[in-house]
């Protein structure tokens, strides 16, 4: 399996703790990158096709029904700790996957760390500004060591500066892939998620409209996030979300990550977290069909009654909800499972 | 080992709901080698040698002139052999029922007794063909070619004959026809190179045929690779709904398709020497939902069963109509050279039942069509048999006397396409 640096896309040999290229840290946090290469389970021969059960030939087509074999960029999971797991999908509709995400966190529940960056249609090339930037994003706030201090307080202030850096760093991978190709006219770009949950705290920083939401087991969704969006500007004209989303101005945005991003500041919203509940990460090819706080904690209760109860098989399920719904868009969704620290 | 490429030219786009897949697939090889370096090679020459071969005299010699010619290109270790045809075939080198190979001395002996042809009897074609077969049967395993000549039309032999000979002929060699004169009929010679993946042409004047002859051996004898074939996956569910080569020349080869597995064809197209030849491509597949993309077909040139070259037709559903109303270039020119072909022939049919209005509108559209796709030699054999009112419009104006020649060429030759300008 190759593996590359998260932060510079070097390659690295498996068991290196830094890259040598830009001596990042890789300890546990190196994810094999997506190839574009068919994604190989078991041995590439063995491979069994996902809409019939035929095997696919090298060519990466089914040998039965002919259906294309989804490519490790086109469909990939990560969990980095038994209570974090994320699923990037291509959806139905779109050609290529122009999602990212990168998600790090660590066994003892102390910090999760998830990042989903939604590239630009249409700019090209905006699926390699995405993932370039989100994992660019998670590398940086992987190599900032934790708030040493246990006050609330403090654990917002580190982690909404060290978010700031992180989204300064995405933005400067992704405007490095514009560099790479030489300046194109149209800048690859996307959109940008992180959040950062250590302790009780979940600390989130976006541009742009995919979103963050805190879903105590509890109570309906609380959006931790509010859309950089010309959607969101249509409601705070005064209309209501149902006549907003019918304008087709709606998904618009108005701030991203890029080469030619007139605004690439992070907004950052922190919240305290008393009860268990569940932090989502997602991209707008989940949140279309489920826009208001209610629809959102509808859709999970649902998955999460259908027996979906792990973080993986969670993101897992909501993804083929979206599927199953038209699966119009690219879909991302990043899960941590929380549960409140004893005092 | 001669290098295949194959390219596919399609638009993999279709609307939502829509099912029919087209695509151009051309094939190209190099480095194919003369006729006898991979493998042995073996030839039969078969002269027409009926009474009417001597009506006027000058047929027969020159058909003994073209013969010799074309046993001077057969190269040296090739197994060899010629047969007069009449209401029977009768071998005239060598004179024992078998193949000679190739040599000073053979090629000596051959031209010989090709000088010493002489014409008698009926046109057993049929008989013709079983002969041949019987030869090839003690080369198999070569590259097996014939030539085969004639001046006139079966007699003295049910025709039941021919196709029984053509069944039990198929696969074991290729054969092309030649017919010297007017008296022979296109649809008989036809059916011969149709079935043995040869050509037909008509030879008007007796003086033309050496020149033909030797063109044409010359042709076997630079085809280094023997039997290749087609070989077309389609997908669980779907219909293979054509096969057809269009270029050099429209043939629709689909029914020559011999199942391999389930979900796989193989179309013999016979040997190739350094060549193009296109293949259109048409797959009805099961519908996805937008967005998917599935594999219509995967195109492989097979020797020996082995793969030298794969191409894959795709499907992708989309809604953005843009893509979807693309027609290929490359599809389009051949969908319409192979009307015109249908036109010619349809057209000259009816103009021989009687049905002139048909005829009319039938070689109208093909005046037409050869015109938009600047097939010129398809509109100067046209003109000797319409008047061209208006090309653009397809208006056209039988002519009263036709020579039968001329009629004959254009049945033959309107399967030829013009190769469609690519853009560099």
């Amino acid at each position: 399996m190759s593996t590359t640096c998260p932060a510079c896309s070097a390659p690295v040999a498996d068991g290196d703790a830094f890259c040598e290229q830009c001596g990042s840290g890789l300890t546990a946090h190196a994810v094999a990158a997506p190839s574009e290469q068919p994604a190989a389970a078991a041995g590439t021969n063995g491979r069994a096709c996902s809409a019939c059960g035929g095997s696919v030939l090298d060519d990466g087509f089914c040998e039965r029904c002919g259906a294309k074999a989804p490519t490790e960029r086109d469909h990939w999971c990560e969990s980095p700790a038994a209570w974090i797991g994320g699923v990037c999908d291509k959806g139905i509709a779109h050609a290529r996957n122009e999602d990212a995400m990168a998600l790090a966190g660590l066994d003892d529940r102390s910090l999760a760390v998830l990042v989903v960056c939604d590239g630009v249609t249409s700019a090209p090339d905006s699926d390699r500004a995405s993932l370039a930037a989100a994992r660019a994003a998670c590398s940086a706030l992987v190599a900032t060591p934790a708030a040493d201090s246990r006050a609330a307080a403090g654990i917002i202030s580190h982690w909404t500066d060290a978010l700031v850096l992180a989204c300064t760093a995405a933005n400067g991978a992704a405007v490095g892939v514009a560099r790479t190709l030489g300046d194109p006219p149209e800048a690859p770009s996307c959109t940008f998620v992180a959040a950062v949950l250590q302790r009780d705290v979940a600390t989130v920083a976006w541009c742009g409209d995919s979103r963050a939401y805190w879903l105590p087991d509890s109570a309906t969704a609380q959006p931790l996030t509010v859309d950089h969006s010309l959607g969101t500007e249509l409601m705070q004209g005064g209309m209501t979300r149902e006549q907003a989303e019918a304008d087709s101005t709606f998904h618009t945005i108005t701030r991203w990550l890029g080469a030619d991003s007139v605004d690439s500041t992070p907004e950052v919203h922190s919240v305290q977290l008393s009860s268990p509940g569940w932090l989502l990460v997602c991209s707008d090819g989940l949140w279309n069909y489920a826009s208001s706080p209610e629809a959102i904690t509808a859709v999970i209760g649902e998955q999460l009654a259908a027996g979906n109860t792990e973080p993986l098989a969670l993101a897992e399920a909501l993804v083929r909800w979206a599927n199953g719904r038209g699966g119009h868009d690219n879909i991302t969704a990043a899960l941590a499972r929380h549960q409140p620290s004893l005092r | 080992m001669a290098d295949f490429t194959a390219e596919v030219f399609q638009n993999e786009y279709l609307p939502e709901g829509a099912t029919d897949t087209h695509a151009v697939v051309s094939v190209s090889c190099a480095n194919a080698g003369k006729a006898g370096t991979s493998g042995e090679v073996a030839e039969v020459i078969i002269i027409d040698t009926s009474g009417s071969m001597d009506m006027p005299p000058a047929k027969i010699a020159a058909a003994r002139r073209a013969a010799k010619v074309a046993i001077g290109e057969i190269v040296d270790g090739a197994w060899f052999a010629v047969l007069s045809g009449h209401s029977v075939a009768q071998m005239v080198y060598p004179t024992h029922p078998g193949m000679a190979k190739m040599s000073e001395i053979t090629r000596a002996e051959a031209l010989a007794k090709v000088g010493r042809l002489r014409s008698g009897g009926a046109t057993a074609i049929g008989a013709w063909i079983n002969a041949a077969t019987e030869l090839f049967e003690q080369t198999s395993g070569a590259q097996c070619h014939a030539i085969l000549l004639t001046d006139g039309k079966i007699e003295g032999e049910d025709s039941l004959v021919l196709t029984h000979a053509l069944r039990s002929a198929a696969g074991k060699f290729q054969c092309d026809c030649r017919g010297i004169g007017q008296d022979w009929v296109v649809e008989e010679l036809r059916e011969i190179s149709t079935a043995l993946l040869g050509t037909v042409d008509i030879v008007a004047k007796p003086e033309q045929l050496e020149a033909d002859f030797e063109d044409m051996m010359r042709t076997a004898m630079s085809r280094g690779v023997g039997d290749v074939r087609l070989r077309v996956w389609t997908p669980q569910g779907s219909e293979l709904l054509f096969v057809r080569q269009v270029a050099p020349a429209v043939e629709d080869i689909t029914s020559r398709g011999v199942q391999i597995s389930p979900l796989v064809r193989e179309f013999p197209t016979g040997a190739w020497s350094d060549e193009s030849r296109d293949f259109h491509v048409a797959v009805k597949v099961p519908v996805a939902p937008v967005g998917n993309e599935r594999l219509a077909a995967r195109v492989e040139l097979v020797v020996n069963d082995q793969v030298l070259a794969k191409s894959l037709v795709k499907a992708v559903w989309s809604t953005d109509t843009d893509l979807t109303t693309r027609i290929d270039p490359a599809v389009a020119h051949y969908t319409g050279q192979a009307q015109l072909a249908d036109a010619i022939r349809k057209g000259l049919a009816a103009r021989s039942a009687g049905d002139e209005r048909t005829a009319t509108v039938l070689l109208g559209e093909a005046a037409k069509l050869a015109h938009q796709s600047g097939n010129e030699n398809t509109t100067r054999l046209l003109a000797k048999v319409v008047d061209v009112v208006d090309a653009d419009a397809g208006t056209v104006r039988l002519k009263q006397n036709v020579e039968k020649t001329d009629e004959m060429a254009l049945d033959t030759r309107s399967t030829k396409t013009t190769r469609i300008r690519r853009t560099s």
